[in-house]
């Protein structure tokens, strides 16, 4: 018996539904994915509900029609400077007499670390669990072992209660329930970055439309993410203020011509901007193009690099820098990168197994939330029961889904 | 009210003078139908209206644009250099010159201190009203970062708005990088927007993108002092000069009786067969008008072509129905049209445009702190501006005795408007009522404003 789950990304400049058959063995089909065009949100934030909700809704019923089947339960990505990160810890003693660490310790102090309540008017999005440390030293899963204190942590995401009640009000308009919201950056990095290079530690930074995503692994867990309110949308902007021109002959000459070093061989080189040469067409030179989106670019990186400060140790992040989403496309962009980083660069792959008409920078938002979502990531020790429970109630779901049908 | 008090009175004295020479002329049919006036003449001095008009420059920046403008075609404008500093008055080659604050700074500069220099200037308030009298035309000049500039600016406008005069200023903003000044002049910019009748900001980050590609720094702040020039000889020989179609003191005094808002101010020539279409797609690209705090259409709009005697009717009727389009400036528009024999085969299109400051949504400004990104939804949003307001402060909309321009106005207001508040500065993200400030800059204005990176374009 195989499940049908749903993944929703509502994006500044398209909102994606993907709908994947899970089999029995746990290998993911997909089988349902569309794509419109979202007017609705800018920077990454909700600012005409309407326009986004019809956006979303529009691309769920086509990726249920392409499907044959429907969903009633999805991921939902969540993004926007709204969003902050910080690390909360949690500790406990081991309390049976003979020193052996049970499950409900590492409970224990997961409770402890989550006690600490965000700021008013402010909602927890996403725990991420770092590694758990017995007597200081990091182990996978401490159940069953010696020792006196455990301690753990999570990054935690907290956000504006109004914006993310806005976004499950899009996905709720559609009568679907929102299983879990996860952290953009989290899951386009599970997709891009495998458990290896996240072992070797990497920064996956997600280049979107609105909002640029970056999240850091070091040891296999998350060590920081952010959200910088810069993206593609802010190169076409710049563009079209400096040079003098309408927005979608930016957005145009952006996709077409944009780089993010010049190329000195290319001195003297004029773009059309219209190309058909008629009235209110002008030449401008490649230089001018490169020179606006240029410096946006290293500001970016700058940005990233502050944000990162202390956390930039080549030998802590072994597995280099990953880029991905829309704007990642750019020419040239990871050469600018790796020099204000200073660490290795380079554009990230999707895993074999992703069919090439999926296999793009701006689905690994979409296409790791199912990743993400169909993970693992309970405490230690309680993996059977919460599988259990899990599946139990998926599978209730399941039958109540088919007899509808 | 009492500001448009003023005014009216100011109205009743002049126009008498003004209907000697056109008396068909009124402003309500200023539109396409006025394109075709009665009679065409040539465009001859006409200092017997008896209008004066006065270039104040204030303050070290003030003075600099004073001396360096270079009139077309008459002589007629007077000019003051106003400084607290002695040493920069006396470089200066202005008709007038008056020093003030001697109590204050003995001589010297301000250090950059606004309220020394504007509780200077309300003391000595006499001295500038004595310059100001019977002065119907102020334009002021002044870099609003400065001490001298960004005092007393406020405080003359003022003063000159309480004589009767209408008050256009031209101001240089410092470089964003200038933190503190900037700031400051931002505080200034709002202040003097409340006064004078049109404001004109010129941020130095913007101005570094002016003239030729190879451009040094000072060539491109001696490009926005052509600019400048050019913005003045356009309203000046508007009303100094007979046109072929005639705009005098009352039409602009009329248009530009409100609070100042935004301003949309850009120049473009042309030359040879095909000048006019040139002038237009120069005008279209005026680094003037692709600032990032310029919006793109504009309450009430003055249109000024100058051209040789070759300029045809049907061209200009177009170019400014284009023109018109360009700026969604609707029925308000002031348009005149000069006939100069010296021009040749050249044209000249000069715009002038102001919004209502009360139009438009407030943007939250966010404290900004440090290594932060800051991004807030302001609690309150005027999403309707408040119409009662409009049609008091605002003559313009009830002219003809008719209230028929408040339902095409607030159209206007909900789709183009929106963005247009006194503290946007960021483009395509100006109609977006959050900021994103981080580490005190505003990452919606473009990059290379704020990296002072020239675009050659």
């Amino acid at each position: 018996m195989s499940k049908i789950i749903g993944a929703v990304e509502i994006g500044t400049s398209k909102a994606k539904a993907l709908i994947g058959e899970v089999s029995p063995s746990g290998s993911v089909h997909v089988v349902g994915m569309a794509t419109r065009l979202n007017e609705g949100m800018r920077k990454g934030e909700i600012v005409d509900f309407r326009k986004a909700a019809d956006a979303v809704h529009s691309a769920l019923a086509d990726a249920e029609k392409m499907s044959g089947t429907t969903v009633d339960e999805v991921y939902l990505a969540q993004t926007g400077s709204y969003l902050k990160g910080r690390m909360l810890r949690g500790s406990a003693s081991v309390s049976s007499s003979d020193n052996r660490v049970s499950a409900s310790d590492l409970q224990r102090a997961s409770e402890e670390a989550k006690r600490r309540q965000p700021d008013n008017g402010r909602t927890y999005v996403h725990h991420i669990r770092t590694p758990i440390l017995l007597d200081g030293r990091i182990v996978q899963d401490p159940v069953g072992m010696i020792g006196s204190k455990i301690d753990l942590g999570y990054w935690s995401i907290d956000g504006d209660d109004q914006a993310i009640k806005q976004a499950l009000h899009v996905i709720s308009n559609y009568s679907l329930d929102v299983k879990d919201l996860i952290l953009s950056s989290i899951a386009s990095s599970t997709m891009m970055a495998g458990p290896d290079l996240r072992r070797a530690g990497t920064l996956v930074i997600d280049m979107g439309a609105g909002v640029t995503d970056f999240a850091l692994y070091r040891q296999g867990f998350v060590a920081y993410t952010g959200v910088i309110p810069v993206g593609g949308d802010h190169l076409t902007g710049d563009l079209s203020m400096g040079l003098r021109i309408l927005e979608p002959y930016a957005e145009k000459l952006k996709i077409e011509h944009g780089k993010a070093t010049f190329d000195p061989m290319e001195e003297g080189d004029d773009v059309w901007i219209i190309g058909n040469k008629t009235i209110g067409d002008r030449a401008i030179p490649r230089k001018a193009i490169t020179d606006v989106i240029h410096v946006r670019i290293v500001e970016l990186f700058e940005i990233i690099c502050k944000e990162l400060e202390g956390l930039l140790d080549p030998d802590e992040l072994k597995g280099g820098v990953l880029l991905t989403g829309g704007a990642s496309l750019l020419p040239g962009v990871e050469q600018v990168a790796s020099k204000i980083l200073g660490l290795s660069v380079r554009r990230a792959s999707f895993p074999s197994g992703i069919a090439s008409e999926l296999a793009q920078p701006e689905n690994a938002t979409v296409l790791g939330l199912l990743h993400y979502g169909l993970e693992d990531h309970s405490l230690p020790g309680k993996k059977k029961d919460d599988a259990d429970v899990g599946f139990l109630s998926k599978f209730r779901k399941m039958v109540g889904l088919c007899a509808q049908d | 009210m009492l500001d448009s008090l003023a005014n009216s009175e100011k109205w009743l004295v002049f126009v008498p003078k003004i209907e000697k020479y056109k008396p068909n002329n009124d402003f309500t049919t200023m539109s396409q139908e006025s394109l075709f006036p009665k009679e065409t003449s040539f465009s001859l001095p006409n200092d017997l209206s008896g209008i004066r008009a006065k270039v104040i420059g204030v303050g070290g920046a003030g003075i600099s644009l004073v001396d360096g403008l270079r009139f077309d075609n008459f002589e007629s404008v007077e000019n003051l250099a106003v400084d607290v500093d002695n040493r920069a008055l006396s470089d200066s080659i202005a008709g007038e010159k008056l020093s003030f604050g001697r109590r204050h700074t003995r001589g010297m500069g301000t250090g950059g201190e606004h309220t020394v220099a504007q509780k200077a200037m309300e003391e000595e308030k006499d001295v500038i009203r004595k310059k100001l009298d019977g002065v119907d035309i102020v334009f002021l000049l002044a870099g609003l970062g400065g001490g001298t500039g960004g005092g007393a600016t406020p405080v003359i406008a003022r003063l000159a708005r309480d004589a009767g005069a209408i008050v256009f200023a031209f101001v240089p903003l410092p470089f964003s990088w200038e933190k503190g000044r900037h700031k400051m002049a931002e505080g200034r910019l709002s202040e003097l927007r409340k006064i004078a009748n049109a404001v004109v900001p010129l941020p130095n980050d913007s101005l570094l993108q002016m003239g030729g590609n190879d451009a040094t720094a000072l060539e491109c702040f001696a490009e926005a002092g052509r600019y400048v020039s050019k913005g003045i000889s356009a309203i000046c020989s508007m009303v100094f000069c007979r046109g072929m179609i005639d705009v005098d003191f009352v039409h602009i005094s009329k248009a530009f009786n409100r609070r100042a808002g935004r301003t949309l101010f850009g120049y473009g020539q042309g030359d040879g067969k095909d000048a006019l279409r040139q002038a237009v797609r120069e005008l279209l690209i005026c680094p003037m008008l692709h600032l990032p705090n310029v919006s793109k259409a504009a309450d009430v709009l003055l249109i000024q072509i100058t051209g040789g005697t070759g300029m045809g009717m049907a061209a200009l009727q177009q170019v400014s129905t284009e023109i018109r389009e360009e700026f969604n400036a609707g029925e308000h528009v002031v348009f005149g049209a000069h006939v100069d024999e010296n021009m040749g085969d050249r044209v000249q299109i000069t715009v002038l445009g102001a919004t209502d400051l009360e139009a438009g949504t407030k943007v939250v400004d966010v404290a900004p702190i440090a290594s932060d990104i800051i991004s807030v939804i302001p609690k309150s949003k005027v999403a309707h501006p408040s119409k009662l307001k409009q049609k008091k402060g605002n003559p313009i909309t009830n002219e003809n005795g008719k209230k028929h321009s408040s339902k095409n106005n607030y159209k206007l207001d909900q789709n183009t408007f929106s963005f247009m508040d006194a503290e946007n500065q960021r483009g395509i993200f100006g109609d977006l009522p959050s900021r994103n400030i981080y580490a005190g800059e505003d990452l919606d204005v473009p990059s290379y404003l704020r990296r002072g990176v020239k675009i050659g374009i």
